[in-house]
């Protein structure tokens, strides 16, 4: 049965954010920010980057701003202004990827100026962008979100989401996939990554994935095969989780944004799993100074070790 | 030459194509994606979605082996591949902004350079178009001179009938030989009115306006605010039935190994990175800067033609809400 996704609250959070971002900009607070302006499409939104109060009445959240802007605070992206504090325009997926940067050294908390949305939800992939939100048009990574309040920023809007219980479907898709046979496993993953066309989407939003030059760009030597074939593509995927595990934040934008529908964050999320069960270690909103795989401690797991 | 023909009849004659051993390519869903792919029968073809990847590739696929080499001590052997093994194939169920790229793509393949590859496989191909029922406001074919009932690069068009089955058109001696082959499954036409068709709600572009000011502003601040935020993926080029560049690639051991051809975008910083190390398109505005230009200046400069259909798909599917309509339109108002 198709349930109804509240989004009456999105009008006021909108203008709780103008007017917050008119003043920071007004008083010199910040000199830019990273924020969603709604576009040319029915109900559609993009980001922007903001530097005069002017704009301010520009920005919007509603269920189309899908984005995890915390991409554009990272060395990929060198047009956007990094001089003085910038402002940006978090919901609380976005902003565990925005503290696991700040775990990596990769940006100072001081020079954030951090607007939390409280969220109900955003819109799945292929959606159009002027549909209602409701548990059919929902976005996976929502309806198991733990994160609907961001914690820690420097201004939220006072309104509280509600959010009706859904059924968790990256849940329900590991435990099928953990049921089957490291065999039947392989097949089910060999099968999605034959469908990659290496459009590197997926790398290109993924604010971890900030490497000047990805190990899949080399070609002195070449790593990994580049074209879209069986090996080069199995390569990169595995590169990828591998890359990301103990990283990954779960704003699931890898798979929103892959034009040939694989369930990217599902791999993600099931190495989120087993750094869960192995490292007692989850992203979350407070800093950690160095990740699970980057650190040891007398506790971790050694039976591996034969 | 006009004929009509029924959907059962359509259905037969792609079964029988497929018994004839042709390649039949069209839209179906693999595991839930709506892509042009040969059919194993008629039943897996949909027409109500638009493929999420064009039908370039019936010509020039994602991906292909141009040559093949082995190695045995000091004797090194080279094989060409053989473009007789294309298969003859069939594409059917194109949609009008698709079947219109091909044209445009024979321009450059067949230019300076004649690319056996692509050209084999177009020699080899018959395409039947199919016109639109549905638009949504991502599709603007309208606003670049072409309509969803364009028959432009098709062989035979079908418009699909008010009570079922499809007014049949010819264009080219392929369509007269794939009707005249199979005669019995078509019949005469009839005055059955066509369905109501699909209405993009975008106005016509004044693409000269569009071109004189691309003339003369390769350097403006506007390039800045239009892509600062976008993300340099391969996602636009990819899906766009027009975008035709491509990387060679050699992959392989020292014993043995293949060159290949991939599809490659020009929104990749490595697209134009030098071995000095020097990159003259340094920042992504810099790259999708090219792509509005090759599309809207360059290609007409060249072939007097637009690289881009209208089709909407990059719209859709870009990360970050580039809007190349919107970003025309704005031109245009310049
Ligand atoms: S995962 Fe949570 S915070 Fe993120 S968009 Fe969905 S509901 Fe909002
Ligand atoms: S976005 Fe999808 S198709 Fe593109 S490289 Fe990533 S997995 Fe492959
Ligand atoms: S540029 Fe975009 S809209 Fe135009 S043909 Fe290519 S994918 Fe379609
Ligand atoms: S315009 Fe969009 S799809 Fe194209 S390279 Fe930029 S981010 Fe990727």
């Amino acid at each position: 049965m198709t349930q109804t996704i509240d989004t009456n609250i999105y009008a006021a959070v909108t203008e709780a954010i103008q007017s917050e971002a008119q003043r920071i900009l007004a008083a010199g607070e910040v000199t830019a920010i990273v924020g969603y302006a709604a576009a040319r499409r029915k109900g559609s939104a993009q980001p922007i980057v903001i530097t005069s109060a002017d704009d301010a009445q520009k920005l919007i959240f509603t269920p189309a701003c899908v984005n995890n802007l915390a991409v554009y605070l990272t060395k990929a992206k060198k047009e956007i202004p990094k001089s003085g504090r910038i402002g940006i325009v978090v919901k609380g997926c976005d902003l565990k990827a925005l503290v696991g940067l700040m775990g990596e050294s990769q940006l100072k908390r001081e020079q954030l100026y951090l607007i939390g949305v409280p969220c109900a939800g955003v819109l799945a992939s292929t959606i159009q962008p002027d549909t209602g939100l409701t548990s059919d048009s929902i976005a996976p990574k929502c309806r198991e979100c733990d994160a609907h309040l961001p914690q820690g920023c420097d201004f939220v809007p006072s309104q509280t989401p509600v959010t009706p219980e859904l059924e968790k479907k990256y849940a329900a898709e590991i435990a099928r996939l953990e049921a089957l046979t490291p065999q039947e496993r392989w097949a089910y993953w060999k099968e999605q990554f034959s469908k990659c066309i290496k459009c590197y989407a997926c790398r290109q939003v993924c604010p971890f994935c900030f490497c000047e030059q990805c190990l899949c760009d080399r070609n002195k030597p070449q790593m990994v095969d580049t074209t879209p074939r069986p090996a080069g593509n199995t390569a990169w995927h595995i590169v990828r989780a591998m890359h990301l595990a103990g990283r990954c934040a779960g704003c699931a934008e890898c798979e929103r944004v892959c034009p040939m529908d694989i369930p990217l964050n599902l791999l993600n999320r099931k190495m989120a799993k087993e750094l869960k069960e192995l490292y007692d270690y989850e992203a979350g909103f407070d800093v950690h100074d160095k990740g699970p795989l980057n650190s040891y401690t007398e506790k971790d797991d050694q039976s591996f070790i034969k | 030459m006009q004929k009509h023909i029924t959907e059962q009849n359509l259905n037969a004659l792609l079964d029988k194509l497929i018994a004839e051993g042709k390649r039949v390519v069209a839209p179906r869903l693999n595991a839930g994606t709506p892509l042009y792919e040969p059919l194993k029968n008629s039943g897996e073809m949909i027409t109500d979605q638009l493929p999420r990847r064009s039908g370039k590739e019936a010509f020039f696929p994602l991906c292909e082996d141009i040559m093949s080499y082995t190695k045995e001590g000091q004797k090194v052997e080279l094989k060409d591949i053989d473009p007789a093994r294309f298969p003859e194939t069939v594409l059917v169920g194109v949609r009008p902004c698709d079947a219109a790229a091909i044209p445009v793509l024979d321009a450059v393949f067949s230019w300076d350079y004649k690319d056996e590859f692509f050209l084999e496989r177009r020699k080899k191909t018959t395409i039947v178009g199919l016109a639109c029922t549905k638009a949504d406001d991502a599709c603007f074919c309208t606003a670049v001179g072409l309509s969803p009932s364009d028959t432009k690069g098709s062989d035979l068009f079908l418009t699909p009938l008010e009570g079922g089955g499809y007014a049949c058109e010819t264009f080219s001696d392929k369509g007269e030989t794939l009707v005249n082959n199979h005669a019995g499954l078509f019949s005469e036409p009839n005055n059955a009115k066509a369905v109501a068709l699909a209405e993009p709600g975008t106005e016509a572009f004044d693409l000269k306006k569009v071109k004189a000011w691309l003339d003369e502003h390769f350097e403006d601040p506007a390039w800045d605010s239009i892509a600062t935020r976008c993300v340099g993926c391969g996602a636009c080029a990819f899906v766009c039935p027009a975008c035709h560049c491509f990387d060679i690639v050699d992959e392989g051991t020292e014993k043995s190994g293949k060159r290949r051809k991939n599809w490659d975008a020009c929104g990749f910083w490595k697209f134009t990175h030098h071995a000095s190390g020097h990159n003259p398109r340094d920042q992504q505005p810099k790259r999708y800067r090219n792509r509005i230009m090759h599309k809207f200046k360059y290609y007409d400069d060249k072939f007097g033609q637009t690289l881009c259909t209208g089709c909407g798909r990059c719209i859709r599917l870009c990360p970050v809400g580039i809007d190349i309509a919107a970003i025309v339109e704005e031109i245009s108002k310049k």
